[in-house]
C-alpha cells in the first residue's frame, strides 16, 4: 500500500463500487453525486439486511481513510453469492432492438386511416385541388423531417449498444480470470483474524432519509386515497345502474329462448374465428413484448414461446388476410367494372404490374 | 420535435423573451387542474420542443437573438438568466456595434448578405442540436428598419438551406399612427417578400393588444412590456402542448406541423391571426368563473364580426342563410362586415373541457365555398390548464380578418410611392422600383383573392 492517500483511493473507490452493486436502481446522476459517507452508510445497512457476517465491515469508519482489505472481503462475499455482472448487465440491458410483441391486439383494436370521402358530381373548385396539394405537400415535408429523427436517433441507439457491447466484454474479461480472484482471496482471508460472532451487539443502521421529499409523499398517498374513493363510488354506481337495468331479466321463457339463440351466435361466430386463427390449435398467445433469446439447450419456460410456433401462427394469419385481401379486391374490380359499363365512350387504364 | 426561434431586431428579442417565460412558467405552474403524471409529461413536451437540458438542469432555449446593435440583445439575455428558470445560450446570439436606422434596404442588402454567413451558422449549430427537428418559429417586426430587412433576407436563406423544415414568421403590425415615416414602404416590402419564403405568416397588430392592455386588463400606463406579456400568452396558448388526434394519452409531436396542415395549405392564403379569450388581469381573475359555452360564443361572435377582443363585439353581425350560391352570398357578407374564413383552429385548455361543444364553429355558413366545415374546422382540447385560466380558448384564424388593414397599408404606401417620397432611401441600396411594384402586385393579388371568398 502505497500511503495515505492511495489507500484513501483504493477504498473510497471500493465503497463507490459496493454503493453501485448493491444499490436497487440503475446508474443515474442522481446517485452517483452523494456524499462518500452516505454512500458508506447505505452499504453497510444494505448488507446488513443481507445478512453479511463480518462485523469489522460495521465498524468501519465511513470517510474512507481505512478498510479496503475489509471492503475487498465484503465484494468476494457478494461475488460469491450470487451471478453479480450478470445481474448488472440486465440492469442496464438496451431492450430496443431485443424484443417484439407476439399479439396483433393493438392493430386489430385500431380503426385505421379514415376511408375517403368521396365528394358527389359538381364543378371542383380549383382552390380546394390546391388545398388539397399543399397539404400533400406539408405531408412530405413532415415525412421527411421524421426521416431525419430517425436517423439521429439510429445513431443514439449505435452509440448505447456499442457501450453495452464494452460492458460485456468486460465481463467476459472478468469470467476469464475469475480462477486468480478467489485463490488471491482465500490468501487474504487467510491473513484476517477469525471473529467471534456476537449477535446482539450488531449495530442497526437507519435508512437514509431525506429531508425534503416528505411532503411529495403525502401528497401521492392523499392522491391515491382520493382515486380509491372515486373509484369506490363509480363502481357502486355501475352496479346499482345495472342491477336497476337487468333485475328484470333472466326470468321467463322468452327470455331463455333469446339466451339461446344469442349463445348459438356467438358459438358460431368464435368457432369460424377459432377456424381462422388457430389452424394448428397452438396455446393462446400471451400479449405484450417477448424478448428474443438464443438457447443451446433448446429448454422452454411455460411462458416461453418458441419461434417456429410463432411463425407458423403468423404465416396462417398472413394466409387469412390475405384471402381477405384478395376477396375486396375483388370487390372493387367488380364495383368498376359496373361504373366502367355505366360510362360509355370512357377509356380507363389501369395501372401496371400486379 | 423542436422548434428553433429566431429572435429579430428589439421587437423580435423583446417578444421572444416574454414568449419563452411565459411557456415555462405555464409549464411550471402548480394550477393546471391534472394528476402530477399529466403534468410531467406536459412539461416533459413543452421541455423538448422549445428548450434543451444542460447538465445542471437549468432549461436553456432553443433561440437564436439576432440584432444589429448589443443593447437589446444584453438586455434579453440578463433578464432571462436573472429569472434563474431558465437562461440562452452563450454562442447563440448575433450583433454588431451600429443599428440600421430603420432603413429596410440596408437590413436587407447590407446587413443580410454581409453577416449572413456568421447567423447561418449559429442557426446551424442550434438545429444540430435538435434530435428531431421540425422548424423555425422566426419573431420580427414588418415595419421597423433592421428586423424587418433583415428578416425578410433571412427568411429566405432558411427557405433556400432548409427548404423541408417548416418556417412560421411571427410578424408585429406596427400601430397605425407608428412613428417611422416610411413603415408603410417597409410593411409592404416585409409582407411580399416572406409570403414567397415563408410557409405561414402569424400577424399581430399592435393597435389590439394595446386595446386588450386598457379596456380588458385595465392598464394605466401601457409599456411595451406589458404588449408583449399578452403576446406571449396568445402564443403560449397556441404552441403549449396538446394531445394528439389519434388518442388523447400522448401530447401531438409536431404542433407546427399539425398547425399548418390545418390552416395554410393554400399558398395564396397564408396570413393568421389569434384569438385568445378570456383576458383579464389577474385581480379580477379570482372572482371569474366562465362557462366554455360563453367562451365559445364569444369567440364565434368575435370571429365572425372581425373583432379583436371580447368587449365592443358587434352583436348584429349574423352569418348568412346557407344555401346561397356562392357569388351572391359573397356580395352579401360584404354588405354584412362578414368575416368569411377559410379554414379555423380552436384550442381548448382546462376544466371539463371534453364537454365543450364546438357546434357552433362547423356552421358552413361561416366558411367559404370550397371548403367544407369537416375539413376548414379543427378543435384541440387539452385538460392541463394554461396559465392560471382555469378554461382558456384561442383561435388561429385564416380568414379575412387582416384585409382591410393590408389594404389600408398597400394604399398608403401607393400613395407614398406615386409621388417618389422617400424612395432615395431605398434606391440607394439596391432595392429598385422595380421591387416595389413587384411588392404591390403580389399584395394587391394576396388581397383580391381573400376578398373574393
Amino acid at each position: 500500500m502505497s500511503g495515505q492517500r492511495g489507500d484513501w483511493v483504493q477504498t473510497s473507490a471500493l465503497w463507490q463500487l459496493l454503493f453501485r452493486v448493491l444499490s436497487p436502481l440503475p446508474a443515474g446522476n442522481a446517485l452517483a453525486s452523494l456524499a462518500l459517507e452516505v454512500q458508506a452508510r447505505l452499504v453497510k445497512s444494505a448488507l446488513c439486511s443481507q445478512g453479511y457476517p463480518r462485523l469489522a465491515l460495521a465498524q468501519l469508519p465511513e470517510d474512507g481513510s481505512q478498510g479496503s482489505r475489509e471492503l475487498l472481503l465484503a465484494l468476494s462475499w457478494l461475488l460469491a453469492r450470487g451471478p453479480v455482472p450478470e445481474q448488472m448487465l440486465a440492469q442496464a440491458r438496451v431492450p430496443l432492438g431485443d424484443e417484439m410483441t407476439v399479439c396483433q391486439c393493438e392493430a386489430l383494436a385500431s380503426p385505421g386511416p379514415p376511408a375517403p370521402h368521396m365528394e358527389a358530381e359538381g364543378p371542383v373548385d380549383v382552390r380546394h385541388v390546391q388545398w388539397l396539394m399543399g397539404k400533400l405537400r406539408f405531408r412530405w415535408r413532415q415525412l421527411v423531417s421524421s426521416q431525419q429523427e430517425q436517423c439521429a436517433l439510429l445513431s443514439k441507439l449505435l452509440r448505447t449498444l456499442e457501450r453495452e457491447n464494452q460492458r460485456l466484454e468486460a465481463v467476459l474479461a472478468w469470467r476469464r480470470s475469475e480462477l486468480v480472484f478467489w485463490r488471491w482471496m482465500d490468501t487474504v482471508l487467510g491473513t484476517c483474524a477469525p471473529e467471534v460472532p456476537a449477535a446482539a451487539s450488531q449495530p442497526t443502521f437507519l435508512p437514509w432519509v431525506p429531508e425534503r421529499g416528505g411532503g411529495e409523499l403525502d401528497l401521492a398517498v392523499r392522491e391515491l386515497q382520493a382515486l380509491e374513493e372515486e373509484l369506490q363510488e363509480a363502481v357502486e354506481r355501475r352496479r346499482v345502474a345495472w342491477e336497476a337495468k337487468a333485475g328484470g331479466c333472466g326470468r321467463g321463457p322468452e327470455w331463455s329462448a333469446a339466451r339461446r339463440a344469442s349463445r348459438e351466435a356467438v358459438e358460431k361466430e368464435l368457432g369460424a374465428l377459432q377456424q381462422c386463427w388457430e389452424r394448428d390449435g397452438g396455446p393462446a398467445q400471451p400479449h405484450g413484448p417477448h424478448r428474443l433469446v438464443r438457447r443451446e439447450d433448446g429448454a422452454a419456460g411455460d411462458r416461453d414461446l418458441r419461434a417456429a410456433v410463432v411463425i407458423r401462427t403468423l404465416r396462417s394469419q398472413e394466409a387469412c388476410l390475405e384471402a381477405v385481401l384478395r376477396r375486396l379486391q375483388g370487390q372493387c374490380r367488380q364495383e368498376l367494372a359496373r361504373l366502367v359499363g355505366a360510362l360509355p365512350g370512357l377509356i380507363w387504364i389501369p395501372p401496371p404490374g400486379r | 420535435m423542436s422548434i428553433v426561434t429566431v429572435q429579430l431586431g428589439q421587437c423580435g428579442n423583446q417578444i421572444g423573451f416574454e414568449v419563452f417565460d411565459a411557456l415555462l412558467s405555464d409549464s411550471h405552474s402548480s394550477q393546471g387542474l391534472c394528476s402530477m403524471r399529466e403534468n410531467e409529461a406536459y412539461q416533459a413536451s413543452c421541455k423538448e420542443r422549445f428548450f434543451s437540458e444542460e447538465e445542471n438542469g437549468v432549461p436553456i432555449a432553443r433561440a437564436v437573438l439576432v440584432d444589429m446593435e448589443p443593447k437589446v440583445i444584453n438586455q434579453t439575455l440578463s433578464k432571462a438568466a436573472q429569472s434563474g428558470q431558465w437562461k440562452y445560450g452563450q454562442h447563440a446570439c448575433f450583433c454588431q456595434k451600429q443599428g440600421s436606422g430603420n432603413n429596410w434596404a440596408y437590413g436587407y442588402s447590407v446587413h443580410g448578405p454581409r453577416h449572413e454567413e456568421s447567423i447561418m451558422n449559429i442557426i446551424r449549430k442550434e438545429v444540430e442540436k435538435c434530435d428531431s427537428f421540425s422548424g423555425f418559429f422566426i419573431i420580427m417586426s414588418m415595419a421597423g428598419g433592421t428586423g424587418s430587412g433583415l428578416g425578410a433576407f433571412v427568411t429566405q436563406n432558411l427557405e433556400d438551406q432548409y427548404s423541408n423544415s417548416l418556417k412560421m414568421n411571427q410578424i408585429i403590425w406596427p400601430y397605425g399612427t407608428g412613428e417611422v415615416i416610411v413603415q408603410n414602404y417597409n410593411s409592404i416590402l416585409t409582407l411580399s417578400h416572406l409570403y414567397r419564403s415563408s410557409d405561414a405568416l402569424l400577424l399581430h397588430e399592435n393597435d389590439a393588444i394595446h386595446k386588450i392592455c386598457a379596456k380588458l386588463m385595465n392598464i394605466k400606463q401601457i409599456s411595451f412590456s406589458d404588449i408583449n406579456q399578452v403576446l406571449a400568452h396568445q402564443l403560449g396558448s397556441v404552441f403549449q402542448p396538446t394531445y394528439s388526434a389519434e388518442s388523447s394519452f400522448h401530447y401531438r409531436r409536431n404542433p407546427l406541423g399539425d398547425l399548418m396542415e390545418h390552416l395554410v395549405p393554400h399558398p395564396e392564403f397564408k396570413m393568421l391571426s389569434v384569438r385568445n379569450i378570456p383576458h383579464m388581469s389577474e385581480n379580477s381573475l379570482a372572482y371569474t368563473t366562465f362557462t366554455w359555452a360563453g367562451l365559445l360564443k364569444h369567440l364565434r361572435q368575435m370571429l365572425i364580426s372581425n373583432a379583436k377582443m371580447e368587449e365592443g363585439i358587434d352583436r348584429h353581425v349574423r352569418p348568412p342563410l346557407s344555401g346561397l350560391p356562392p357569388l351572391s352570398k359573397m356580395s352579401l357578407n360584404k354588405d354584412l362586415h362578414f368575416n368569411t374564413s377559410i379554414a379555423n383552429l380552436v384550442i381548448l385548455r382546462g376544466k371539463d373541457v371534453q364537454s365543450a361543444d364546438v357546434e357552433g364553429f362547423k356552421d358552413p355558413a361561416l366558411y367559404t365555398s370550397w371548403l367544407k366545415p369537416v375539413n376548414a374546422f379543427n378543435v384541440w382540447k387539452t385538460q392541463r390548464a394554461f396559465s392560471k385560466y382555469e378554461k382558456s380558448a384561442v383561435l388561429v384564424s385564416n380568414s379575412q380578418f387582416l384585409v382591410k388593414p393590408l389594404d389600408m397599408i398597400v394604399g398608403k404606401a401607393w400613395n407614398m410611392f406615386a409621388s417618389k417620397a422617400y424612395i432615395h432611401q431605398y434606391t440607394k441600396f439596391g432595392i429598385e422600383e422595380e421591387d416595389f411594384l413587384d411588392s404591390f402586385t403580389s399584395l394587391e393579388q394576396v388581397v383580391a383573392s381573400y376578398c373574393n371568398l
